[in-house]
């Protein structure tokens, strides 16, 4: 694995009201095969949207992929906004394929868009480009006119903080409430994530909540991480994300986990959300008091009922959630699940929910289990911990 | 086993009764003789043509046999054109001119060209719109929309001032419908009027019913011909203009189609696209497997909703891409067979609810910037193939399509390479199935047409299309396939004149591109602006009324239409969200 440092992490989308990812879907699949990081935000998103995330994730580079035309002032926008955030520190490229004219490319340089990619180029050019970008010096930083406004918490302070975090110790004094959610591939973690994120935010006005997302690297080192994509809620003022690639480490986390959270701690959010990526039956990846509340999210599709026995995670977990409710085999899998967990004699709590569903009951009782006590101007802390499970027993 | 494994089933079935037919008339003389003499009268049916070279052909070219089991392999595997299982065509005659010297019955002689315009403001479009009908006998008008009126968004959102008027025509209000086909009886037995929109399909339909109201009376609405896409799965799976969740948007779906169905007998509400599938880089085979399932999800959704398939199944329409692989030889050929099959055999449709009716448009994918003008090559000879697959109706796109809106000068070719085809040259107007039942013809249809099965049993394998989708198996398979082409295009595999062989070395040539201008888009908004300040008070309670309907299930159209007299697209979008949830995108 070469040194966390001279990853490449580049940010990808498609601007608003254009669909058109066939391109930014292939050129993505070749940058993670040459060992970048990509985090895809997906199509039809905003100015607003794509510098957020850049900042939050502390990227490289962003690369934009349009064919709907309007490029000149979206690009042009993009590319001043993260100017304004931090300095040259990120490049912006991209390309529209013969949409984009000599002249056009002109309009945007002058904006501050360092590379556009004309109809007809080699994706090895696009790959050559974007691996010559050499990756922030670490500690290295410039003020800008935004670290003045938001100060401390800017989303370009916190990432910057993040990018020097080294302690894994976390002072116990001020921390923010922790949910770990894991579960296997596919069960819907990540929709479910979002939907509580909706929620919180509705119910919390002015809270901000951190997000820290993992996704695996490949064998080539690269990786895809898509979560920004479908966490349409989560793209939010409000809602600090980071998105991390495993990097060769087992067990459903990054070796820079750890201190990241640390440091997310001390940083005044009121909740943070921790997801591991899909974890196989014997992963536990949230040993040592990384997280006050562990989740189990499944999909009622195990397969037998000996299945369950050797899953890791529902010794363990706080809460599990049989999520996918619509599912034919749900309440069956929600009945044996409840039957495991009663033969661990620990106070686990089993939801049933269907988080694809907008406004679904079974991510409200869940929410409210989980979050509900969490309060507006009094000290964060949430509902079902280790902690209280224990007393409550 | 879901209906898509029975579909497959059904087809193999049909191929396999065939041959026993075959046996049969061979080993039967009674039946022989049957078949014979069918067959006889059949040839006899046939009339004569002759060329303005004085050369006399048969209007419907049939093969010289005479052996029963021949005949029966042919009746069964091909049909005559216009027949069961509509291989050669859905129709008898298509293209054919029509005979001078008799009144022929059943041939629909109706031009198959479309041109797809839309640029700017209504005014704009309207005005091309006029410029491209200026020569037509009929008025066929096919309109694209730019992004924001695609996302269900209106001008004067925050951030979309540089799209509005770009790529299509912005419409956020019914008057600005009014204004878009202004000048055309749009209720004339001649008018047909498409519009490519698909998640805000219901909104903008209902502004198009609205609109006409207007014009010409309550009464016309039974008059309105035309056709809007509306096809929500492929969204999911390719062209990602998705505006609600997968179930809400079917739901929304079906509620217009329901309407339409009974109130606009002349109307198509769905166009089932395997374009965009295409243009989004899928194989041909995947175009036309996913385009047909999703077609039979639709049929067996809206008979689950108490749907009458023989009374909605004749109002859908499909939509396919007509690129340089060849198997564009064939797949319409084939996707008529296995639909007619289809919908006969599991879900018992009647004739008329068997059609494939089908429009194709060349593909925008095979054009390239690189020395544009090879693409007038490009579309011509896709046209060619969409002929010879008997489209029911085309469009051919614009060499300057790659980087432009498409300018006069190019739609005009475009246009002209279709009357080229149809009108100067020979091929398509003396006679039907020109090359039918060629060997490599059938070649390509075999192939296709088990790859095609094939693909059904994986869905089905998957829990059937929505499952899949689910589980983001199409969009997986587009992807990689799309990989894979452009892969092929870097390394030179795959041949692209102009641009990885015989390349010239004379760098771009800077086109003049059709923008829209600045004041315009700002004029746009101030007029939106001013129109939504005049109706303030009555769309919030028209939205209240519309978020009851939506929640008590009744026909959220038929609310639509009544909305639209307050409210803006964006608006409608935007309150339809709060109710059921926007789209979470699969990527």
């Amino acid at each position: 694995m070469p040194k966390d440092e001279s990853i490449l992490r580049v940010l990808t989308a498609v601007p608003i009201c254009d669909g058109h990812d066939s391109a930014i879907n292939t050129i993505n699949l070749e940058f993670i095969r040459n060992g970048i990081e990509v985090i895809y935000l997906g199509y039809h998103r905003s100015v607003r949207d794509i510098v957020r995330a850049a900042v939050q994730e502390d990227v490289r580079a962003v690369g934009i992929s349009s064919y709907n035309g309007g490029h000149n002032e979206f690009f042009s926008q993009v590319a001043r906004e993260l100017h304004k955030e931090v300095g040259g520190e990120i490049t912006v490229f991209g390309g529209g394929g013969g949409t984009i004219t000599h002249d056009d490319e002109r309009i945007m340089r002058r904006a501050g868009v360092d590379k556009i990619f004309f109809a007809g180029t080699p994706l090895e050019a696009i790959v050559r480009y974007v691996k010559q970008l050499r990756a922030p010096a670490r500690g290295s930083r410039k003020r800008t006119a935004a670290d003045s406004r938001g100060g401390k918490r800017s989303d370009r302070a916190l990432s910057m903080a993040l990018r020097n975090a080294k302690s894994v110790k976390v002072a116990t004094r001020a921390s923010a409430p922790t949910i770990g959610i894991t579960g296997p591939g596919g069960a819907g973690k990540t929709t479910l994530i979002d939907e509580l994120v909706l929620r919180f935010l509705q119910r919390h006005p002015t809270s901000r909540i951190a997000i820290l997302s993992h996704d695996p690297s490949i064998a080539s080192h690269g990786a895809l991480l898509g979560d920004r994509a479908t966490m349409i809620h989560s793209q939010d003022d409000r809602v600090f994300m980071r998105s991390l690639a495993t990097r060769g480490r087992a067990g459903g986390l990054s070796p820079q986990t750890e201190p990241m959270l640390a440091a997310m701690k001390q940083m005044g959010f009121d909740l943070i959300i921790l997801e591991t990526v899909g974890t196989g039956q014997e992963a536990m990846p949230f040993a040592g008091g990384l997280v006050d509340t562990s989740l189990f999210v499944m999909s009622p599709e195990y397969g037998s009922k000996l299945q369950l026995q050797k899953i890791a995670m529902l010794d363990i977990a706080d809460l599990v959630v049989v999520n996918k409710g619509d599912l034919a085999g749900a309440p069956r899998a929600a009945a044996e699940v409840t039957e495991r967990l009663t033969m661990n004699h620990k106070n686990q709590k089993v939801y049933t929910t269907q988080a694809k569903q907008h406004r679904n009951v079974g991510v409200d009782r869940l929410y409210d289990t989980v979050l509900g006590s969490i309060r507006q101007g009094e000290p964060p802390r949430l509902q079902v911990t280790r902690k209280t499970r224990t007393s409550a027993k | 086993m879901g209906f898509l494994a029975d579909i497959a089933q059904a087809v193999e079935k049909y191929n396999h009764g065939v041959e026993q037919q075959v046996k049969q008339v061979r080993g039967d003389a009674e039946l022989g003789k049957q078949i014979l003499a069918k067959w006889r009268q059949a040839r006899a049916a046939v009339k004569t043509t002759r060329t303005p070279t004085g050369l006399e052909l048969p209007r419907v070219a049939l093969p010289n046999i005479d052996e029963p089991g021949e005949i029966a392999r042919y009746l069964g595997e091909e049909g005559l054109p216009g027949e069961f299982p509509y291989l050669s065509s859905a129709y008898r005659e298509m293209y054919l001119e029509r005979d001078h010297h008799e009144g022929n019955g059943n041939s629909k002689a109706e031009e198959p060209m479309r041109l797809f315009a839309g640029l700017g403001l209504a005014e704009d479009t309207n005005k091309r719109f006029h410029y491209l009908t200026k020569h037509q006998k009929s008025v066929r008008l096919s309109t694209a929309f730019d992004g924001p009126t695609l996302y269900g968004l209106d001008s004067d959102d925050d951030g979309l001032l540089g799209k509005v008027g770009e790529g299509g025509v912005a419409i956020d209000t019914v008057d600005d419908m009014k204004r878009l086909y202004d000048g055309f009886d749009i209720t004339a037995d001649t008018s047909s009027v498409s519009m490519t929109i698909n998640g805000p399909a219901p909104t903008i339909l209902a502004m198009y019913v609205a609109a006409a109201k207007h014009r010409f009376g309550d009464g016309c609405v039974p008059k309105l011909r035309g056709t809007i896409q509306a096809d929500v799965l492929k969204e999911v799976q390719a062209q990602n203009e998705c505006l609600f969740g997968v179930e809400p948007s079917l739901r929304f779906l079906g509620d217009m189609v329901e309407y339409v169905t009974e109130k606009m007998p002349r109307f198509y509400p769905v166009s089932i696209s395997g374009y965009h599938i295409a243009e989004a880089g899928s194989t041909p085979v995947q175009q036309a497997a996913y385009t047909l399932s999703n077609g039979f999800v639709y049929v067996d959704l809206w008979k689950h909703r108490g749907m009458n398939v023989d009374k909605f199944g004749p109002r859908l329409s499909f939509f396919f891409d007509s690129g340089l692989d060849i198997e564009y030889m064939a797949l319409a050929r084939v996707s008529r067979k296995i639909w007619a099959i289809g919908m006969r055999d599991c879900f018992a449709a009647g004739p008329k609810a068997q059609l494939f009716k089908l429009h194709t448009q060349t593909s925008g994918r095979s054009l390239i910037a690189a020395e544009f003008k090879n693409n007038l090559t490009r579309t011509a000879v896709e046209l060619m193939l969409a002929y010879l697959n008997a489209t029911n109706s085309c469009h051919s796109n614009s060499a300057d399509e790659p980087f432009t809106t498409p300018g006069e000068e190019y739609v005009t070719l475009a246009a002209h390479a279709q009357n080229i085809i149809l009108e100067e040259s020979g091929l398509f107007k003396h006679m039907m199935n020109p090359l039918a039942g060629s060997p490599g013809m059938k070649a390509v249809e075999r192939a296709v047409e088990a790859a095609i099965l094939a693909e059904f049993r994986e869905i089905d394998r998957l829990g059937g299309v929505l499952s899949a989708v689910e589980q983001r198996y199409q969009r997986a398979q587009i992807q990689q396939a799309a990989h894979r082409l452009e892969t092929q295009i870097y390394d030179g595999t795959r041949p692209i004149i102009g641009l990885n062989r015989y390349a010239s070395t004379n760098g771009h040539a800077e086109m003049d591109l059709v923008r829209t201008a600045r004041q315009k888009q700002l004029f746009q908004v101030k007029r939106l602006k001013a129109w939504k300040k005049k109706h303030g008070k009555l769309a919030g309670r028209k939205l209240d009324e519309l978020s009851g309907v939506v929640d008590k299930g009744g026909n959220v159209f038929a609310k639509l239409i009544d909305c639209v007299e307050h409210c803006s697209l964006g608006q409608i979008t935007h309150r339809l969200r709060e109710v059921v949830g926007p789209f979470r995108p699969v990527v």
